[in-house]
Protein backbone atom coordinates (compact mmCIF):
# COMPACT_ATOMS: atom_id res chain seq x y z
CA UNK A 1 0.00 0.00 0.00
CA UNK A 2 1.32 3.35 -0.99
CA UNK A 3 0.77 6.26 1.39
CA UNK A 4 0.30 9.94 1.23
CA UNK A 5 0.34 12.99 3.52
CA UNK A 6 -2.53 15.02 2.39
CA UNK A 7 -0.97 19.04 3.21
CA UNK A 8 -3.34 21.59 3.84
CA UNK A 9 -0.31 24.49 4.93
CA UNK A 10 -1.93 24.60 8.62
CA UNK A 11 -2.61 28.30 9.62
CA UNK A 12 -2.48 28.89 12.98
CA UNK A 13 -4.87 32.15 13.41
CA UNK A 14 -3.69 35.03 15.99
CA UNK A 15 -7.42 35.82 16.69
CA UNK A 16 -10.48 33.63 16.30
CA UNK A 17 -11.95 34.17 12.76
CA UNK A 18 -15.81 34.60 11.06
CA UNK A 19 -16.87 30.99 10.55
CA UNK A 20 -18.44 31.25 6.88
CA UNK A 21 -17.12 31.29 3.80
CA UNK A 22 -15.85 33.30 2.11
CA UNK A 23 -13.84 33.84 5.12
CA UNK A 24 -13.46 37.94 5.05
CA UNK A 25 -9.72 38.60 3.77
CA UNK A 26 -9.71 41.51 6.22
CA UNK A 27 -9.04 38.95 8.85
CA UNK A 28 -6.23 37.27 7.49
CA UNK A 29 -2.83 38.02 9.30
CA UNK A 30 0.27 38.09 6.81
CA UNK A 31 2.43 36.42 9.53
CA UNK A 32 0.74 34.02 9.99
CA UNK A 33 0.56 32.91 6.41
CA UNK A 34 4.26 32.87 6.21
CA UNK A 35 4.66 31.01 9.10
CA UNK A 36 2.31 28.52 7.71
CA UNK A 37 4.39 27.94 4.62
CA UNK A 38 7.18 27.93 6.44
CA UNK A 39 5.75 25.15 8.86
CA UNK A 40 4.67 23.40 5.56
CA UNK A 41 7.99 22.60 4.13
CA UNK A 42 9.46 22.01 7.94
CA UNK A 43 6.52 19.50 8.26
CA UNK A 44 6.82 18.09 5.02
CA UNK A 45 10.82 17.28 4.89
CA UNK A 46 9.42 15.36 8.33
CA UNK A 47 7.02 13.22 6.18
CA UNK A 48 9.47 12.69 3.72
CA UNK A 49 11.82 11.02 6.14
CA UNK A 50 9.00 9.04 7.81
CA UNK A 51 9.10 7.53 4.41
CA UNK A 52 5.61 8.91 2.59
CA UNK A 53 5.45 8.13 -0.89
CA UNK A 54 3.75 10.73 -1.96
CA UNK A 55 2.43 14.07 -0.63
CA UNK A 56 -0.90 15.61 -1.72
CA UNK A 57 -1.95 19.18 -2.44
CA UNK A 58 -5.44 20.40 -3.51
CA UNK A 59 -7.24 23.21 -4.80
CA UNK A 60 -9.44 25.27 -2.50
CA UNK A 61 -10.43 28.85 -2.47
CA UNK A 62 -10.97 31.61 -0.12
CA UNK A 63 -10.49 30.58 3.57
CA UNK A 64 -7.48 29.10 5.36
CA UNK A 65 -8.86 25.99 5.95
CA UNK A 66 -6.89 24.72 2.89
CA UNK A 67 -4.20 27.44 1.91
CA UNK A 68 -3.48 26.47 -1.31
CA UNK A 69 -5.50 28.29 -3.35
CA UNK A 70 -3.09 28.00 -6.51
CA UNK A 71 -1.84 23.91 -6.08
CA UNK A 72 0.68 23.97 -8.76
CA UNK A 73 2.58 26.93 -6.76
CA UNK A 74 2.41 24.68 -3.87
CA UNK A 75 3.52 21.61 -5.86
CA UNK A 76 6.37 23.62 -7.32
CA UNK A 77 7.69 25.13 -3.84
CA UNK A 78 7.05 22.02 -2.15
CA UNK A 79 8.99 20.04 -4.93
CA UNK A 80 11.77 22.53 -4.65
CA UNK A 81 12.66 21.66 -1.01
CA UNK A 82 12.44 18.01 -0.85
CA UNK A 83 14.38 15.45 -2.32
CA UNK A 84 12.76 11.84 -3.55
CA UNK A 85 8.85 12.50 -2.59
CA UNK A 86 5.86 12.46 -4.96
CA UNK A 87 4.37 15.17 -5.33
CA UNK A 88 0.21 14.46 -6.13
CA UNK A 89 -1.73 17.49 -7.24
CA UNK A 90 -4.96 16.01 -6.16
CA UNK A 91 -6.13 18.14 -8.46
CA UNK A 92 -6.64 21.35 -10.36
CA UNK A 93 -10.20 22.56 -10.05
CA UNK A 94 -10.84 21.70 -13.77
CA UNK A 95 -13.78 23.51 -14.72
CA UNK A 96 -12.90 27.08 -13.72
CA UNK A 97 -9.43 26.57 -15.33
CA UNK A 98 -7.63 27.17 -18.47
CA UNK A 99 -7.42 23.66 -19.25
CA UNK A 100 -4.61 24.51 -21.81
CA UNK A 101 -2.94 26.32 -18.85
CA UNK A 102 -3.19 23.53 -16.37
CA UNK A 103 -1.84 20.91 -19.31
CA UNK A 104 1.20 23.60 -19.54
CA UNK A 105 1.87 24.27 -16.26
CA UNK A 106 1.43 20.22 -15.12
CA UNK A 107 4.10 19.53 -18.06
CA UNK A 108 6.34 21.94 -16.51
CA UNK A 109 6.07 20.91 -13.09
CA UNK A 110 6.85 17.21 -14.00
CA UNK A 111 9.66 17.98 -16.01
CA UNK A 112 10.76 20.62 -13.13
CA UNK A 113 10.59 18.12 -10.56
CA UNK A 114 12.41 15.33 -13.51
CA UNK A 115 9.16 12.97 -13.10
CA UNK A 116 7.92 13.10 -9.50
CA UNK A 117 4.77 14.52 -10.11
CA UNK A 118 1.08 12.83 -9.61
CA UNK A 119 -1.93 13.87 -11.07
CA UNK A 120 -5.33 13.99 -10.03
CA UNK A 121 -8.10 16.06 -12.41
CA UNK A 122 -11.26 16.81 -10.61
CA UNK A 123 -15.19 19.13 -10.65
CA UNK A 124 -14.51 20.40 -7.48
CA UNK A 125 -17.12 20.95 -4.38
CA UNK A 126 -20.15 22.53 -4.35
CA UNK A 127 -18.91 25.63 -3.14
CA UNK A 128 -16.15 26.33 -5.54
CA UNK A 129 -18.44 26.68 -8.28
CA UNK A 130 -18.95 30.09 -6.32
CA UNK A 131 -14.78 30.97 -6.60
CA UNK A 132 -14.54 32.51 -9.83
CA UNK A 133 -18.49 32.20 -11.01
CA UNK A 134 -18.77 28.65 -12.28
CA UNK A 135 -22.02 27.96 -13.41
CA UNK A 136 -22.77 24.58 -11.14
CA UNK A 137 -24.67 23.11 -13.62
CA UNK A 138 -22.08 23.08 -16.46
CA UNK A 139 -19.52 21.89 -13.94
CA UNK A 140 -19.63 18.06 -14.91
CA UNK A 141 -19.48 18.86 -18.84
CA UNK A 142 -16.55 21.21 -18.34
CA UNK A 143 -14.81 18.75 -16.48
CA UNK A 144 -15.23 16.33 -18.70
CA UNK A 145 -14.11 18.80 -21.41
CA UNK A 146 -11.51 20.35 -19.94
CA UNK A 147 -9.92 16.52 -18.95
CA UNK A 148 -9.87 15.44 -22.83
CA UNK A 149 -8.38 18.54 -23.95
CA UNK A 150 -5.63 18.38 -21.07
CA UNK A 151 -4.68 14.65 -21.97
CA UNK A 152 -4.56 16.09 -25.35
CA UNK A 153 -2.44 18.54 -25.16
CA UNK A 154 -0.32 16.73 -23.12
CA UNK A 155 -0.06 14.06 -25.97
CA UNK A 156 -0.43 15.06 -29.48
CA UNK A 157 2.94 16.17 -31.27
CA UNK A 158 1.03 18.64 -33.82
CA UNK A 159 -0.51 21.99 -33.51
CA UNK A 160 -4.12 21.60 -33.20
CA UNK A 161 -7.32 23.95 -32.68
CA UNK A 162 -10.11 22.63 -30.12
CA UNK A 163 -13.56 23.20 -31.18
CA UNK A 164 -15.42 22.31 -28.09
CA UNK A 165 -18.72 23.01 -26.06
CA UNK A 166 -17.03 25.00 -23.47
CA UNK A 167 -13.96 25.67 -24.42
CA UNK A 168 -12.45 26.79 -28.09
CA UNK A 169 -9.12 26.85 -29.03
CA UNK A 170 -7.63 27.63 -32.69
CA UNK A 171 -3.94 27.17 -31.24
CA UNK A 172 -3.09 24.50 -28.72
CA UNK A 173 1.14 23.77 -29.03
CA UNK A 174 2.38 23.30 -25.38
CA UNK A 175 6.17 23.49 -24.37
CA UNK A 176 7.62 21.73 -22.81
CA UNK A 177 5.64 18.23 -22.78
CA UNK A 178 5.25 16.51 -19.59
CA UNK A 179 9.26 14.50 -19.10
CA UNK A 180 6.69 11.10 -17.66
CA UNK A 181 5.35 9.90 -21.27
CA UNK A 182 2.86 9.66 -22.13
CA UNK A 183 2.03 11.78 -19.36
CA UNK A 184 2.41 11.70 -15.75
CA UNK A 185 0.22 9.19 -13.61
CA UNK A 186 -3.41 10.88 -13.67
CA UNK A 187 -6.20 10.23 -12.28
CA UNK A 188 -10.26 11.39 -12.35
CA UNK A 189 -10.95 12.10 -9.08
CA UNK A 190 -14.65 11.53 -7.64
CA UNK A 191 -17.37 8.78 -6.89
CA UNK A 192 -19.48 9.84 -9.76
CA UNK A 193 -21.24 7.37 -12.78
CA UNK A 194 -19.38 9.89 -15.31
CA UNK A 195 -15.83 10.23 -13.57
CA UNK A 196 -15.46 6.56 -13.25
CA UNK A 197 -16.53 6.06 -16.90
CA UNK A 198 -13.92 9.13 -18.07
CA UNK A 199 -11.34 7.43 -16.01
CA UNK A 200 -12.19 4.20 -17.27
CA UNK A 201 -12.33 5.06 -21.48
CA UNK A 202 -8.90 7.10 -20.68
CA UNK A 203 -6.96 4.29 -18.61
CA UNK A 204 -6.54 6.59 -16.17
CA UNK A 205 -6.83 5.76 -12.40
CA UNK A 206 -9.50 6.81 -10.02
CA UNK A 207 -9.42 8.41 -6.99
CA UNK A 208 -12.09 8.33 -4.10
CA UNK A 209 -12.79 10.15 -0.93
CA UNK A 210 -14.10 9.99 2.80
CA UNK A 211 -17.28 7.79 2.33
CA UNK A 212 -17.79 4.81 4.12
CA UNK A 213 -15.27 1.94 2.73
CA UNK A 214 -18.66 -0.40 1.40
CA UNK A 215 -20.18 2.79 -0.80
CA UNK A 216 -16.25 4.17 -1.72
CA UNK A 217 -16.58 0.09 -2.84
CA UNK A 218 -19.38 0.55 -5.38
CA UNK A 219 -17.62 3.55 -7.08
CA UNK A 220 -14.26 1.84 -7.56
CA UNK A 221 -16.16 -1.56 -8.32
CA UNK A 222 -18.03 0.21 -11.10
CA UNK A 223 -14.90 1.45 -12.38
CA UNK A 224 -12.95 -1.59 -12.29
CA UNK A 225 -15.86 -3.02 -14.33
CA UNK A 226 -15.81 0.01 -16.97
CA UNK A 227 -12.15 -0.67 -17.02
CA UNK A 228 -13.13 -4.06 -18.33
CA UNK A 229 -15.29 -2.98 -20.44
CA UNK A 230 -12.90 -1.11 -22.22
CA UNK A 231 -10.57 -3.91 -22.20
CA UNK A 232 -7.78 -3.17 -19.59
CA UNK A 233 -7.31 -3.87 -15.74
CA UNK A 234 -6.18 -0.83 -12.95
CA UNK A 235 -3.52 -1.62 -10.70
CA UNK A 236 -4.57 -1.15 -6.85
CA UNK A 237 -2.19 1.93 -6.91
CA UNK A 238 -4.69 3.41 -9.80
CA UNK A 239 -7.01 3.56 -6.70
CA UNK A 240 -6.69 6.46 -4.32
CA UNK A 241 -8.80 6.29 -0.87
CA UNK A 242 -8.84 9.84 0.21
CA UNK A 243 -9.57 9.75 3.88
CA UNK A 244 -9.31 11.47 7.53
CA UNK A 245 -7.98 9.49 10.32
CA UNK A 246 -7.25 9.83 14.36
CA UNK A 247 -4.24 7.79 15.46
CA UNK A 248 -3.82 7.39 19.34
CA UNK A 249 -1.78 5.59 21.90
CA UNK A 250 -5.22 4.11 22.67
CA UNK A 251 -8.36 3.55 21.21
CA UNK A 252 -10.53 5.32 23.89
CA UNK A 253 -7.87 8.07 23.47
CA UNK A 254 -8.65 8.33 19.54
CA UNK A 255 -12.18 8.19 20.34
CA UNK A 256 -11.71 11.03 23.11
CA UNK A 257 -10.11 13.08 20.51
CA UNK A 258 -12.88 12.14 17.60
CA UNK A 259 -15.71 13.56 20.43
CA UNK A 260 -13.61 16.46 20.86
CA UNK A 261 -14.27 17.26 17.49
CA UNK A 262 -16.48 20.25 15.84
CA UNK A 263 -19.42 18.32 13.97
CA UNK A 264 -19.60 21.41 11.81
CA UNK A 265 -17.83 22.06 8.44
CA UNK A 266 -15.19 25.19 9.85
CA UNK A 267 -16.22 27.85 7.33
CA UNK A 268 -19.74 26.89 5.70
CA UNK A 269 -21.77 28.46 3.60
CA UNK A 270 -24.32 30.77 4.45
CA UNK A 271 -27.39 28.59 4.80
CA UNK A 272 -29.28 30.12 1.72
CA UNK A 273 -26.50 29.82 -0.74
CA UNK A 274 -25.97 26.66 0.11
CA UNK A 275 -29.36 25.50 -0.06
CA UNK A 276 -29.35 26.69 -3.52
CA UNK A 277 -26.24 25.37 -5.03
CA UNK A 278 -27.45 21.84 -3.24
CA UNK A 279 -30.46 22.31 -5.62
CA UNK A 280 -28.18 22.81 -8.62
CA UNK A 281 -25.49 20.57 -7.66
CA UNK A 282 -26.39 16.94 -8.58
CA UNK A 283 -23.77 14.35 -7.42
CA UNK A 284 -23.93 10.56 -7.22
CA UNK A 285 -22.08 7.99 -6.65
CA UNK A 286 -21.66 5.11 -9.15
CA UNK A 287 -24.84 6.34 -10.67
CA UNK A 288 -26.92 6.48 -7.20
CA UNK A 289 -28.07 10.34 -6.38
CA UNK A 290 -26.71 11.58 -2.97
CA UNK A 291 -25.73 14.68 -1.15
CA UNK A 292 -23.41 16.71 -1.47
CA UNK A 293 -21.49 17.52 1.71
CA UNK A 294 -21.50 21.30 2.02
CA UNK A 295 -21.70 22.11 6.34
CA UNK A 296 -20.94 18.99 8.23
CA UNK A 297 -17.52 17.99 8.82
CA UNK A 298 -16.37 15.17 6.94
CA UNK A 299 -16.29 11.99 8.09
CA UNK A 300 -13.30 10.06 9.65
CA UNK A 301 -12.78 6.79 8.91
CA UNK A 302 -10.07 5.35 10.55
CA UNK A 303 -9.82 5.27 14.22
CA UNK A 304 -8.11 4.00 17.33
CA UNK A 305 -5.16 3.05 18.50
CA UNK A 306 -2.22 1.85 15.63
CA UNK A 307 -3.08 -1.73 15.76
CA UNK A 308 -7.20 -0.76 15.44
CA UNK A 309 -5.97 1.76 12.41
CA UNK A 310 -3.94 -0.67 10.61
CA UNK A 311 -6.86 -3.67 11.05
CA UNK A 312 -9.20 -0.84 9.07
CA UNK A 313 -7.03 -0.36 6.79
CA UNK A 314 -6.79 -3.73 5.98
CA UNK A 315 -10.55 -3.89 5.77
CA UNK A 316 -10.53 -0.62 3.47
CA UNK A 317 -7.62 -2.21 1.04
CA UNK A 318 -10.23 -5.31 0.53
CA UNK A 319 -13.21 -3.69 0.28
CA UNK A 320 -12.34 -1.09 -1.96
CA UNK A 321 -9.26 -2.35 -3.67
CA UNK A 322 -7.33 0.69 -3.17
CA UNK A 323 -3.34 1.01 -3.54
CA UNK A 324 -2.80 4.54 -2.15
CA UNK A 325 -3.81 5.86 1.12
CA UNK A 326 -4.57 9.70 0.83
CA UNK A 327 -4.30 10.64 4.84
CA UNK A 328 -5.44 14.06 6.53
CA UNK A 329 -4.32 12.74 10.26
CA UNK A 330 -5.50 15.63 11.91
CA UNK A 331 -8.86 17.67 10.48
CA UNK A 332 -8.31 20.27 7.89
CA UNK A 333 -8.76 23.88 9.24
CA UNK A 334 -7.98 23.26 12.56
CA UNK A 335 -6.55 25.97 14.37
CA UNK A 336 -3.61 23.73 16.32
CA UNK A 337 -0.87 22.09 15.25
CA UNK A 338 0.46 20.16 17.88
CA UNK A 339 -2.44 17.54 17.48
CA UNK A 340 -1.19 16.96 13.96
CA UNK A 341 2.59 16.20 14.34
CA UNK A 342 1.88 13.76 17.55
CA UNK A 343 -0.03 12.16 15.41
CA UNK A 344 2.26 12.38 12.50
CA UNK A 345 5.09 11.05 14.84
CA UNK A 346 2.92 8.09 15.96
CA UNK A 347 1.59 7.15 12.51
CA UNK A 348 4.97 7.48 10.96
CA UNK A 349 6.81 4.67 13.78
CA UNK A 350 3.64 2.14 14.18
CA UNK A 351 1.02 2.30 11.43
CA UNK A 352 2.92 3.71 8.23
CA UNK A 353 5.81 0.58 8.51
CA UNK A 354 2.82 -2.21 8.96
CA UNK A 355 0.36 -0.55 6.09
CA UNK A 356 3.06 -0.66 3.23
CA UNK A 357 3.07 -4.50 3.25
CA UNK A 358 -0.57 -4.72 2.60
CA UNK B 1 -34.14 16.63 -49.50
CA UNK B 2 -34.40 15.70 -46.29
CA UNK B 3 -32.08 15.01 -43.45
CA UNK B 4 -33.02 13.52 -39.84
CA UNK B 5 -36.76 14.22 -41.42
CA UNK B 6 -35.75 18.08 -41.44
CA UNK B 7 -36.47 19.41 -44.26
CA UNK B 8 -33.99 21.76 -45.79
CA UNK B 9 -36.59 24.66 -47.67
CA UNK B 10 -34.01 26.64 -48.90
CA UNK B 11 -32.13 23.67 -50.94
CA UNK B 12 -33.05 22.63 -54.37
CA UNK B 13 -32.30 19.60 -56.10
CA UNK B 14 -30.87 19.49 -59.46
CA UNK B 15 -28.95 16.86 -61.99
CA UNK B 16 -26.19 17.37 -64.57
CA UNK B 17 -24.74 15.46 -66.99
CA UNK B 18 -20.88 14.69 -67.16
CA UNK B 19 -18.73 11.99 -68.86
CA UNK B 20 -22.28 10.09 -69.89
CA UNK B 21 -23.06 10.40 -66.30
CA UNK B 22 -26.18 12.19 -64.23
CA UNK B 23 -24.97 13.72 -61.18
CA UNK B 24 -27.21 14.77 -58.76
CA UNK B 25 -26.61 17.75 -56.19
CA UNK B 26 -28.07 20.59 -53.86
CA UNK B 27 -27.79 23.59 -53.98
CA UNK B 28 -28.99 26.73 -51.52
CA UNK B 29 -27.65 29.59 -50.23
CA UNK B 30 -26.20 32.58 -51.62
CA UNK B 31 -22.53 33.98 -51.37
CA UNK B 32 -19.29 32.85 -52.80
CA UNK B 33 -19.23 28.74 -53.75
CA UNK B 34 -19.23 26.19 -51.55
CA UNK B 35 -18.58 22.53 -53.36
CA UNK B 36 -19.17 19.55 -51.02
CA UNK B 37 -18.46 16.10 -51.40
CA UNK B 38 -19.97 14.13 -48.61
CA UNK B 39 -19.29 10.77 -47.83
CA UNK B 40 -20.83 7.42 -49.03
CA UNK B 41 -24.57 6.78 -48.88
CA UNK B 42 -27.12 8.71 -51.16
CA UNK B 43 -26.93 12.60 -51.17
CA UNK B 44 -27.98 13.80 -48.19
CA UNK B 45 -27.92 17.18 -46.52
CA UNK B 46 -27.22 17.96 -42.44
CA UNK B 47 -28.45 20.90 -40.38
CA UNK B 48 -24.93 22.03 -41.18
CA UNK B 49 -25.59 22.44 -44.57
CA UNK B 50 -28.27 25.53 -43.77
CA UNK B 51 -25.65 27.19 -41.35
CA UNK B 52 -23.35 27.14 -44.49
CA UNK B 53 -25.97 28.24 -46.81
CA UNK B 54 -25.94 31.44 -44.63
CA UNK B 55 -22.31 32.28 -45.98
CA UNK B 56 -21.83 30.53 -49.03
CA UNK B 57 -23.81 29.01 -52.22
CA UNK B 58 -23.58 25.52 -51.02
CA UNK B 59 -23.86 22.89 -53.55
CA UNK B 60 -23.78 19.16 -52.27
CA UNK B 61 -23.19 16.90 -55.06
CA UNK B 62 -23.60 13.56 -54.88
CA UNK B 63 -21.43 11.13 -53.31
CA UNK B 64 -19.38 9.37 -55.62
CA UNK B 65 -19.45 5.38 -55.81
CA UNK B 66 -16.00 5.39 -55.40
CA UNK B 67 -15.43 1.75 -56.42
CA UNK B 68 -17.41 2.32 -59.94
CA UNK B 69 -15.68 6.10 -60.69
CA UNK B 70 -11.96 6.18 -59.60
CA UNK B 71 -10.93 9.30 -57.43
CA UNK B 72 -9.61 10.64 -60.88
CA UNK B 73 -12.45 10.58 -62.38
CA UNK B 74 -14.53 12.13 -59.95
CA UNK B 75 -12.37 15.05 -59.65
CA UNK B 76 -12.43 15.80 -63.60
CA UNK B 77 -16.32 15.32 -62.97
CA UNK B 78 -16.82 17.68 -60.29
CA UNK B 79 -14.34 20.48 -62.05
CA UNK B 80 -16.50 20.18 -65.39
CA UNK B 81 -19.64 19.99 -63.54
CA UNK B 82 -19.89 22.85 -61.88
CA UNK B 83 -17.81 24.66 -64.59
CA UNK B 84 -21.17 23.93 -66.27
CA UNK B 85 -23.19 25.39 -63.35
CA UNK B 86 -21.11 28.43 -64.00
CA UNK B 87 -18.87 28.47 -60.85
CA UNK B 88 -15.14 29.14 -61.55
CA UNK B 89 -13.56 29.62 -58.59
CA UNK B 90 -14.58 27.81 -54.96
CA UNK B 91 -14.18 26.51 -51.96
CA UNK B 92 -13.83 22.46 -51.55
CA UNK B 93 -15.32 20.37 -48.43
CA UNK B 94 -14.62 16.78 -48.99
CA UNK B 95 -16.12 14.48 -46.12
CA UNK B 96 -14.82 10.58 -44.96
CA UNK B 97 -14.76 8.47 -47.86
CA UNK B 98 -14.84 11.30 -50.51
CA UNK B 99 -11.67 13.28 -48.55
CA UNK B 100 -9.22 11.65 -51.45
CA UNK B 101 -11.40 12.35 -54.26
CA UNK B 102 -11.30 16.38 -53.13
CA UNK B 103 -7.74 16.02 -53.07
CA UNK B 104 -7.78 14.92 -56.54
CA UNK B 105 -9.81 17.74 -57.42
CA UNK B 106 -7.91 20.25 -55.31
CA UNK B 107 -4.74 19.15 -57.44
CA UNK B 108 -5.92 18.86 -60.98
CA UNK B 109 -7.61 22.88 -60.30
CA UNK B 110 -5.59 24.60 -58.09
CA UNK B 111 -6.40 28.02 -59.58
CA UNK B 112 -10.05 27.06 -59.18
CA UNK B 113 -10.10 25.83 -55.64
CA UNK B 114 -9.83 28.47 -52.99
CA UNK B 115 -9.21 26.64 -50.06
CA UNK B 116 -10.15 23.40 -49.03
CA UNK B 117 -11.82 21.40 -46.41
CA UNK B 118 -11.21 17.92 -44.94
CA UNK B 119 -13.81 16.71 -42.65
CA UNK B 120 -12.98 12.96 -41.17
CA UNK B 121 -10.57 12.18 -43.86
CA UNK B 122 -10.49 8.90 -44.89
CA UNK B 123 -7.97 9.45 -47.74
CA UNK B 124 -5.18 7.78 -45.73
CA UNK B 125 -5.56 4.46 -44.60
CA UNK B 126 -3.18 3.65 -41.54
CA UNK B 127 -3.08 0.17 -42.05
CA UNK B 128 -2.15 0.37 -45.94
CA UNK B 129 0.32 3.79 -46.05
CA UNK B 130 0.18 4.66 -50.49
CA UNK B 131 3.37 6.62 -50.12
CA UNK B 132 1.81 8.35 -53.79
CA UNK B 133 -1.17 9.49 -51.96
CA UNK B 134 0.83 11.21 -49.47
CA UNK B 135 3.16 12.66 -52.30
CA UNK B 136 -0.37 13.92 -53.41
CA UNK B 137 -1.31 15.31 -49.85
CA UNK B 138 2.54 17.33 -49.86
CA UNK B 139 1.51 18.67 -53.07
CA UNK B 140 -1.53 20.25 -51.96
CA UNK B 141 -1.57 24.54 -52.57
CA UNK B 142 -4.69 26.02 -51.07
CA UNK B 143 -4.98 26.80 -47.42
CA UNK B 144 -6.12 23.47 -45.84
CA UNK B 145 -8.37 22.67 -42.79
CA UNK B 146 -8.23 18.97 -41.84
CA UNK B 147 -11.08 17.96 -39.21
CA UNK B 148 -11.13 15.54 -36.59
CA UNK B 149 -14.00 14.47 -34.03
CA UNK B 150 -12.90 13.52 -30.98
CA UNK B 151 -15.09 10.29 -30.60
CA UNK B 152 -14.74 9.19 -34.24
CA UNK B 153 -13.82 5.72 -34.67
CA UNK B 154 -14.12 5.13 -38.15
CA UNK B 155 -11.12 7.67 -38.98
CA UNK B 156 -9.39 7.83 -35.52
CA UNK B 157 -8.48 11.69 -34.46
CA UNK B 158 -4.92 10.49 -33.88
CA UNK B 159 -4.77 10.34 -37.85
CA UNK B 160 -5.09 14.22 -37.67
CA UNK B 161 -1.42 14.60 -37.13
CA UNK B 162 -0.54 13.17 -40.29
CA UNK B 163 -2.44 15.00 -42.27
CA UNK B 164 -1.28 18.06 -40.14
CA UNK B 165 2.16 17.00 -41.15
CA UNK B 166 2.16 16.11 -44.73
CA UNK B 167 -0.48 19.09 -46.45
CA UNK B 168 2.47 21.72 -46.08
CA UNK B 169 0.78 24.79 -44.15
CA UNK B 170 -2.73 23.29 -43.15
CA UNK B 171 -4.77 23.43 -39.62
CA UNK B 172 -5.66 20.59 -37.50
CA UNK B 173 -8.85 20.89 -35.52
CA UNK B 174 -10.42 18.45 -33.44
CA UNK B 175 -14.49 18.68 -32.73
CA UNK B 176 -14.93 17.84 -29.15
CA UNK B 177 -17.73 15.05 -28.40
CA UNK B 178 -18.50 14.26 -32.42
CA UNK B 179 -18.15 10.77 -34.11
CA UNK B 180 -17.57 9.81 -37.41
CA UNK B 181 -20.22 12.71 -38.74
CA UNK B 182 -19.10 15.88 -37.59
CA UNK B 183 -21.36 18.01 -39.40
CA UNK B 184 -24.33 15.51 -38.03
CA UNK B 185 -22.64 15.57 -34.12
CA UNK B 186 -21.87 19.26 -33.55
CA UNK B 187 -23.29 21.30 -36.51
CA UNK B 188 -23.12 24.63 -35.29
CA UNK B 189 -19.05 23.51 -34.00
CA UNK B 190 -18.54 22.29 -37.34
CA UNK B 191 -19.99 25.32 -39.17
CA UNK B 192 -18.38 28.10 -36.98
CA UNK B 193 -15.01 26.87 -37.67
CA UNK B 194 -15.90 26.22 -41.30
CA UNK B 195 -17.09 29.30 -42.29
CA UNK B 196 -14.26 31.38 -40.48
CA UNK B 197 -11.29 29.22 -41.97
CA UNK B 198 -13.04 30.11 -45.55
CA UNK B 199 -13.41 33.60 -44.80
CA UNK B 200 -9.80 34.23 -43.31
CA UNK B 201 -8.11 31.18 -44.05
CA UNK B 202 -4.66 31.30 -42.10
CA UNK B 203 -6.01 34.56 -40.13
CA UNK B 204 -8.45 32.14 -38.91
CA UNK B 205 -6.01 31.98 -35.91
CA UNK B 206 -7.12 35.25 -34.41
CA UNK B 207 -9.65 35.30 -31.90
CA UNK B 208 -12.44 37.89 -32.84
CA UNK B 209 -14.72 36.76 -29.98
CA UNK B 210 -15.26 39.76 -27.83
CA UNK B 211 -14.90 39.43 -23.72
CA UNK B 212 -16.72 42.32 -22.68
CA UNK B 213 -19.82 41.50 -20.56
CA UNK B 214 -21.32 44.68 -19.40
CA UNK B 215 -20.18 48.03 -21.58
Amino acid sequence: MKVSFFETARYLPPRPLPPEWPVAPGTYDAEAGAAAYRGMIARLQYVEELGFDWVSVSEHHYSPRILTPSPIVAAAFIAAHLKRITIALLGPIVPHSNPVRVAEELAMLDTLTQGRLIVGLLRGTANEAMTYDLNPQEARERTDEGMALILRAWTEPQPFGWQGRHFQYRTVSIWPRPLQQPHPPTFALGTSRESLEFAARHRLGCGVSYGPFEVMGRATQYYREQCARHGWRPAPEQIVYRANMLVAETDDDAHALLRAQSTQAPFALRAGVRDAVMSLDARNIAGQARAAVVSGALPTTFVGSPDTVVEQVRRCREMTGAGVLDLSLHPPGSSELEPLTRALELFGAKVLPRIREL
Amino acid sequence: MTAGGVAHTGFREGEIEVDGRRLRYAEGGQGPALVHVPGGGGPHLTPAHDLLAGHFRVLVFEPPATEQWPDTDIASGLALATERLGVEAFDLLGTSSSAAAAVRLALLAPHRVRALVLEAPLAIDPARRDPELERRLSQLTPPTLVLFGTEDTVAPAEMGRVYRALIPGSHLVFVYAAAHAIAVDRPEAFAEVVVDFLERHEAFVISRARSVILP
